[in-house]
């Protein structure tokens, strides 16, 4: 269950990425993008989830049910079963969400689910799996789930040392959990993720989860396949030493009879299995690679399912194919960041970038240019890592690192209000700043206006080049280089002021938009009242028209009745001009029934 | 493993676990020589029978037991693998099966008691998978909550896939005898303790249960004070004897 519950790469924010399997097919998308793309899926699977962005995916819809679900859950769309219709599918999946959705900051469990709902446990978890990974239901459970897992694990391996061997009922697969841990930045990912085949020599350590070393241990091995003896890499049959699990050699040199020192023939077991599937795997074509990253997509990190959908491949071929595949950025980036000594503190990266992929979400951007962006992103750290002004001192040049990722941002999110009203939220900071204090009065009043010129210069400029990071930089470059030549010390207000004016502008563009809204509502309210109105006065005449055919019906009935009784009096005139006596008695009771 | 939901089709399907792992529930109770040794664990009918001893070897070792107990312990569990194997090739039920699951278990000083539905035909269904869901949810910490919870589930289905031999094997019978008897025992013997589907999956009718009904269906864990489970095991050991 924690395989799915964790699974990131069904999580919503891939939604982004993900691309219509038309275009993936067409010559004309590049591969190396779509393997960026799926890269950026497997380093979202390794890393932790830094925030939680997601809310509905764009597909889900309360009253229809998407393909996604039909192919996830195909047993409710296949008629096999009463029990198991789209009908009882939709309710389920609409209880749970809804049930969720009372107590949004609680994480919903299966077990709370499972006792309101009519059916089969086993297929009632697997709707529940699947929404949860969707983030359709505990996006946003803050709950110490983490922390519970981590110990589970932590149990579980207690549990493995005790006994001999996983016991026969429990399969042992690598959940996420053991994967997230694997991610702790220890630098050791950053080689292995960059090349397999440096792995033996940059000393990879196998964590010490059980778990991983299941999984990944045959990969690493299959990697670092060489001979001990002779220091050359094989690829059919090795020996294996039984003694030292690590130790093989090739076929070449068992023969000979070179087993190594202190080794006898004996400890030696052949395996050929991994030699096999290596060359096998060993060429892959750029259709298979395309394959390969397409079925990533559509199926994530089941491997099974993948190696499936790509022809001639096993599991592991795939695996460590998608592991070769360059995607160094991503990688390299974040070792820059951790590895740059005087470069800005994390906190501002992650600041930064969390308005970004916010604003990200608001406009629908193209993947092409999101990838772009991210590049320029990553170019753009890695510079301020290691662009650093040689001349100035040690404190000037950390300052500047932090604000100009700091007026970046603010750069930003002033493009998201008007340069007025930045300039405006600019100069109240300034001046509440004033007010803290008479000290920063007497350094700000000089330059007042160049700061706030600055930052709507600033503005304007990000509004013309957005995706443009370059020249951005010129700009800030331009107004760092230019402020300190007026005062010493201000650097650290600036970035205050600077700080408070992006709440300004932040503040201004909230306004903005709820007094839009606010107009959307006040529209949106009268045409429901017009509406209304409307349907009353079609209900009224409708009314109308029905008294008004009741009249008509009335009277015809009047016609009708008094015809009938002109008749009756003149069959009784005719009896009696006939003058039968006998009828008499009849014709009067008769002529008494009438009237 | 796993074999595709033959559901509503009228073939039969042939005697396994209605599990995803085809894995037999063991039980063990020996007494021998004043020691009494009680186990309950999962055995894969398709390992090799040599295991077995191997296994009983093993267990007497780790638990430090007089030998006494390999032989009954192999004995024990080679019988019930028989068993079961003895059922194997023969046709269970065929038409669709949704069962009631009651759990009513103390582990330790955990008490256990739920009840929920399970579908025979569905041969993805993990009983394991859905103990550990069940521990972390309930925040049950016992390890050995977990395992006893699947092995409770097995159990119950194991007997319940038993009785659908039997009846299929009578059902058999009463075809050769006529049509008009195999319908008749089709309706009141596969039926058996299975629950109404149409009844339950009425076009109409709401999958969601009535709120009073939650209750009934909300799985109830108690943890036991020491006095209360030397009490509880005071009374079992009265009702064994």
């Amino acid at each position: 269950m924690e395989m799915s519950q964790y699974d990131p790469i069904s999580k919503p924010e891939f939604e982004l990425y993900t691309i219509p399997s038309h275009s993936s097919k067409s010559p004309s998308f590049p591969p190396f993008l779509l393997a960026l793309l799926c890269k950026r899926k497997i380093f979202r699977l390794l890393a932790e989830k830094t925030f939680s962005q997601q809310n509905c995916p764009g597909w889900f819809r309360w009253d229809d049910i998407h393909e996604r679900e039909r192919i996830a859950l195909k047993e409710f769309f296949d008629g096999s079963s009463i029990s198991r219709t789209p009908k009882i599918y939709k309710e389920y999946r609409d209880f749970i969400i809804n049930k969720y959705r009372e107590e949004p900051s609680r994480r919903l469990t299966f077990t709370q689910v499972r006792k309101s709902l009519v059916g089969d446990v086993s297929l009632l978890q697997k709707v529940f799996d699947f929404l949860d990974q969707w983030g359709l239901i505990n996006f946003s459970a803050t709950s110490g789930d983490n922390n519970r897992d981590s110990l589970e694990d932590k149990k579980l391996k207690d549990q493995a040392k005790i006994e001999e061997g996983a016991p026969n009922g429990v399969r042992v697969v690598a959940t996420p959990n053991s994967l997230r841990s694997i991610s702790v930045p220890n630098g050791g990912w950053d080689g292995t993720g960059k090349a397999g085949a440096a792995a033996s020599e940059t000393g990879f350590k196998l964590p010490p989860l059980a778990s991983y070393s299941d999984v990944f241990g045959d990969l690493v091995k299959l990697k670092g396949l060489k001979c001990g003896n002779c220091g050359e890499q094989f690829s059919s049959g090795c020996y294996e030493n039984s003694k030292q699990g690590n130790f093989v050699i090739c076929e070449k040199c068992f023969k000979n009879g070179n087993y190594g020192e202190n080794k006898s023939m004996d400890d030696f077991t052949f395996n050929d299995r991994l030699g096999n599937s290596c060359t096998r795997g060993a060429t892959w074509t750029e259709a298979e690679t395309l394959l390969l990253l397409e079925s990533v997509m559509k199926h994530g990190d089941n491997w099974e399912l993948v190696a499936q959908h790509v022809p001639r491949k096993t599991k592991l071929d795939c695996i460590s194919k998608l592991i070769e595949l360059p995607f160094g950025e991503f990688m390299t980036g974040s070792a820059h960041e951790r590895n740059g000594s005087s470069c800005p503190p994390e906190s501002t990266d992650s600041v930064k970038q969390g308005p970004v992929a916010l604003s990200e979400n608001q406009e629908v951007i193209k993947v092409e240019d999101q990838v772009q962006e991210q590049m320029n992103e990553t170019e753009e750290n890695g510079d301020a890592a290691s662009e650093k002004p040689p001349a100035k001192k040690q404190r000037t040049s950390l300052l500047p690192n932090a604000g100009s990722s700091l007026i970046n941002q603010v750069a930003l999110i002033s493009t998201m209000a008007g340069p007025h009203v930045t300039a405006a939220a600019a100069e109240a900071a300034v001046t509440a700043l004033c007010d803290e204090s008479s000290f920063p009065r007497e350094i700000f009043d000089g330059d007042e206006d160049y700061l706030a010129n600055g930052l709507s210069m600033l503005s304007e400029s990000e509004r013309a080049h957005q995706a443009d990071a370059s020249e951005n930089k010129e700009n800030q470059s331009e107004s760092q280089d230019g402020l300190p030549n007026k005062n010493e010390i201000p650097l650290t207000l600036r970035i205050r002021a600077a700080t408070a004016t992006a709440l300004g502008a932040a503040a201004a563009k909230a306004k903005l938009l709820a007094s839009q809204e606010d107009r959307e509502i006040e529209h949106l309210v009268a045409t429901i009242l017009e509406t209304q109105l409307k349907k009353l006065q079609s209900k009224v005449k409708y009314f109308e028209d029905l008294e008004m055919i009741m009249e008509e019906e009335y009277t015809e009935m009047m016609e009708l009745k008094e015809c009938l009784v002109e008749e009756r009096i003149d069959v009784l005139q005719r009896a009696l001009n006939a003058g039968v006596s006998k009828w008499r008695d009849y014709t009067k009771s008769l002529f008494g029934s009438v009237l | 493993m796993k074999l595709p939901a033959t559901s509503s089709s009228k073939a039969p399907i042939k005697f396994r676990m209605p599990t995803a792992d085809n894995l037999v529930p063991i039980r063990l109770d020996i007494e021998t020589e004043g020691q009494r040794y009680k186990d309950a664990f999962t055995w894969n009918p398709s390992d090799p029978d040599s295991e077995v001893v191997v296994f009983a070897k093993r267990t007497v070792k780790d638990l430090k037991l007089p030998p006494q107990f390999i032989t009954q312990i192999a004995q024990s569990i080679q019988s019930q693998l028989t068993e079961f194997r003895s059922y194997e090739g023969q046709d269970m039920y065929t038409a669709e099966k949704i069962v009631p699951i009651k759990l009513d278990l103390r582990v330790n000083h955990t008490l256990i008691k739920d009840q929920f539905l399970w579908d025979l035909n569905n041969y993805e269904s993990d009983p394991e998978e859905f103990a550990r869901t069940f521990c972390k949810d309930m925040g049950i910490e016992d390890p050995e909550a977990g395992p006893a919870v699947a092995f409770a589930i097995r159990e119950q289905l194991y007997e319940i896939a038993i009785q659908s031999v039997a009846s299929a094997r009578e059902i058999k019978i009463s075809n050769k005898k006529g049509r008009r008897g195999a319908e008749h025992a089709l309706a009141s013997k596969a039926g058996g303790n299975a629950l109404d589907l149409m009844k339950l999956f009425r076009y109409n009718s709401s999958v969601v249960r009535k709120r009073k009904e939650w209750d009934v269906y909300e799985p109830i864990v108690d943890i036991l004070s020491n006095e209360e489970v030397d009490a509880l095991e005071a009374r079992e050991e009265r009702n064994t004897r």
